[in-house]
């Protein structure tokens, strides 16, 4: 095994386990003394010794120089709970312009992109801060999640660093094996290496310029798609405009607050929501990986306990997991009651999950007003609109036909009659504006289904180099797209579904063109002529099929076929999926010649009456 | 250390059975993900299991080229082994 860092608490000698630490800590005076006794590292307070400013800065840069000045920062724990690292805003300004140095030493131009796969550790957000500091750009990218995906990640990686053309790539000694293997042969990759590398080069002694509030402050791929990554442009002015939104508006933070997070890095909900936001108002975090979070949701639960969090993020996924995966027995030790804001975003949210937490966890003290729904997107940097803080959730029952049927949103009137239940994902930001159209882009009325458009501050300069997705995404006068479905009622904004162009499962968006271009790469299947969607059924399954015209006859053959597709689906995204092969001309397609995924959902849906087990979902277009 | 591997093998079909019926027979050919449809989920409850009975940690990294039960319990046996 290459990883030092998992195997260490048990095995290792705290001798070895220093010289295998994060480089932060070479500037840790608690840390700095090479005598062999193990040093306790004790967090970051949550009481801060400067006045609070609410993100009132021009740059990230800014923020951090002001959060630098106090003692509060970032701390990471490992799977069993205990302080792995500390990194104080303080040693992260520090650390992250000495890195500028060594970066401006690579021969980067100002604005060129720096890819760094995204763990939650210390060196990653160093190195995320560092591009700012040295004005260059940089992007996460993923960590590999599923079984045998070896091959595919590296496709991903591949993907990543060409769309976003990045000069530089670093990784830590656990992925840079996969990130060599993707940057070889690359044009454009000036230097690839671990952060240890980049640590040996000499800084170049140059003056850090500041950031400009309207230079790129970094991209935010929104998929872990396979040939045609979209890489998010946000500007400085929008990431500030959004942090002002979601630290004041949103979460209402004040001293006291402390934060507790498992979300990835590479993720817009744990980068922007959760490494930024708390530092523009500088709390302090509490980490702990995604990995760990997955496997054992309790050491999250454990950590807002012990250190008496205040604001922590989950997508409805990671709810799920809690309420499925802790037992009972481990309520006695927990305590939640300090948990005043439990942000739910990201997915569809079903109130079924946001009451089973609830039910769950009252016996530890988790009082269900601390349910902080939020709807957002990387595209919109990451908040658009935050329901009331302290007030709980808050849901509309309408008439499930009338909704499918009329596309219109009916308060249920009788009881008996079947319904579908929204959760308020709240009000837009200020600066920010919601609006639902119909498929002509005309303005639909309070309660009417369409789509969901953003316009404001905080929205996206474009995709970076995709003009193309860029002009679909940004229609005229700047309108986000946002591809969700909702309606509005009484200014506040209920999701409906997601466009059948993006598919959700187990808390992860899945782009159905990704899938269907893993099938067009086997040389059985010809370009147009797979379809993928989602179906989801009254357990709120949602499961992925992937419909294929084939002209295959042999059993075997036709076998072979689908055991490899399921296999690559698999591999890909980390789901199984359901494959069903069609004699050719059986898909629908559109005047154009398009295939049209909704009209391929309805189809095997009445080829295999599913109909009844699926619960109602809005009309998809 | 043959003996060991064996045993971890043994071990671990022993946590795989709750993913096939009683009469599926697993063996270290068997393919994680085609054979027994191990998805993210599941994944997760495996490798906690698995953690608690080997008392080891798993990286992720290492997950990427693991295919078969062969290559999970040879995984499991070189984190073993390296403690």
């Amino acid at each position: 095994m290459t990883s030092t860092i998992n195997l260490e608490g048990k095995t290792l000698s705290s001798t070895i386990a220093k010289l295998n630490a994060p480089l932060t800590q070479a500037f840790d005076p608690r840390s700095s003394s090479l005598s062999p006794i193990t040093i306790i590292p004790t967090p970051t307070p949550t009481y801060n010794t400067q006045a609070q400013r609410l993100a009132d800065f021009e740059t990230l840069t800014a923020a951090l120089e002001y959060a630098a000045v106090g003692n509060a920062g970032y701390n990471f724990y490992d799977a069993k709970g205990n302080l792995r690292s500390v990194l104080s805003y303080q040693a992260l300004r520090q650390n992250a312009r000495i890195s500028a140095e060594r970066l401006s030493g690579l021969g980067l131009a100002y604005g060129d992109r720096v890819a760094v796969i995204a763990d939650t550790t210390p060196e990653f957000v160093e190195l995320f801060f560092a591009c700012r500091y040295a004005g260059l750009i940089p992007f996460a990218m993923p960590v590999p999640v599923n079984l045998g995906s070896h091959a595919i990640y590296v496709q991903q990686l591949r993907g990543m660093l060409e769309g976003g053309q990045a000069s530089a790539a670093l990784a830590n000694v656990d992925y840079i094996g996969f990130l060599r293997e993707a940057a070889e042969g690359s044009q454009g990759l000036r230097w690839v290496g671990t952060p240890e590398e980049l640590g040996k080069l000499s800084p170049l002694n140059i003056p850090l310029q500041a950031n400009h509030p309207d230079e790129t402050a970094y991209l935010q791929f929104t998929s872990g798609s396979t040939r045609t990554p979209r890489g998010v442009i946000i500007t400085e002015r929008a990431l500030m405009s959004n942090l002002r939104g979601i630290v004041r508006n949103g979460l209402g933070i004040r001293p006291g607050d402390r934060c507790a997070s498992w979300l990835p890095f590479y993720h817009d909900m744990g980068l922007v929501g959760m490494v930024m936001a708390p530092m523009v108002a500088q709390v302090s975090v509490d980490y702990l990986a995604t990995r760990d979070f997955a496997i054992r949701p309790l050491q999250w639960l454990r950590l807002i306990s012990r250190n008496r969090a205040t604001v922590a993020f989950s997508q409805p996924f990671g709810l799920k997991l809690c309420t499925l995966r802790v037992r009972d027995s481990d309520l006695e030790d927990l305590d939640l009651s300090s948990w005043r804001a439990a942000g739910v975003g990201a997915e569809m949210i079903r109130p079924e999950t946001l009451r089973n937490f609830a039910e769950k966890f009252a016996p530890a003290g988790f009082d269900a007003k601390a349910f902080l729904p939020c709807y957002g997107l990387a595209e919109s940097t990451l908040a658009v609109t935050f329901s009331q803080i302290g007030q709980g959730f808050q849901s509309l029952r309408v008439d499930a036909s009338t909704l499918v049927d009329r596309k219109v949103a009916v308060r249920l009137q009788a009881e008996g009659r079947k319904y579908s239940e929204f959760v308020n994902c709240g009000r837009p930001l200020p600066e920010h504006t919601v609006k639902i159209v119909d498929e002509n882009g005309m303005e639909l009325p309070d309660l009417r289904v369409g789509s969901v458009l953003v316009h404001g501050s905080s929205i996206m300069t474009g995709y970076f180099n995709n003009p193309e997705d860029t002009q679909k995404t940004l229609q005229p006068g700047n309108w986000l797209d946002t591809g969700d479905l909702g309606f509005l009622f009484e200014g506040d904004l209920y999701v409906t579904g997601r466009r059948t162009d993006v598919i959700i499962v187990n808390g992860r968006n899945i782009r159905a063109q990704d899938i269907e271009e893993l099938a067009e790469q086997q040389p059985e299947v010809r370009t147009r002529e797979a379809s993928a969607f989602g179906i989801t059924d009254a357990g709120d399954v949602t499961t992925i099929v992937l419909v294929i015209e084939c002209r295959l006859t042999s059993i075997t053959d036709r076998q072979s076929l689908t055991g490899r597709l399921q296999r690559l689906v698999y591999m890909a995204f980390g789901v199984n999926c359901l494959v069903e092969l069609v004699p050719p001309h059986t898909l629908p397609r559109t005047s154009s010649g398009k295939l049209s995924r909704f009209a391929a959902r309805q189809g095997f849906i009445q080829r295999t009456t599913l109909t009844d087990q699926l619960s109602a979902e809005s009309g998809d277009n | 250390m043959a003996s060991d591997y064996t045993d971890t093998l043994q071990r671990l079909c022993h946590h795989l059975k709750q993913f096939t019926g009683p009469d599926v027979e697993i063996t270290p050919q068997t393919d994680l993900i085609n054979q027994l449809a191990i998805d993210s989920v599941k994944l997760l409850n495996l490798i906690m299991e698995v953690e608690d009975e080997f008392d080891i940690s798993v990286p992720l990294n290492a997950l990427a080229d693991v295919q078969t039960v062969h290559e999970l319990a040879n995984l499991i046996h070189q984190i073993k082994s390296a403690k």
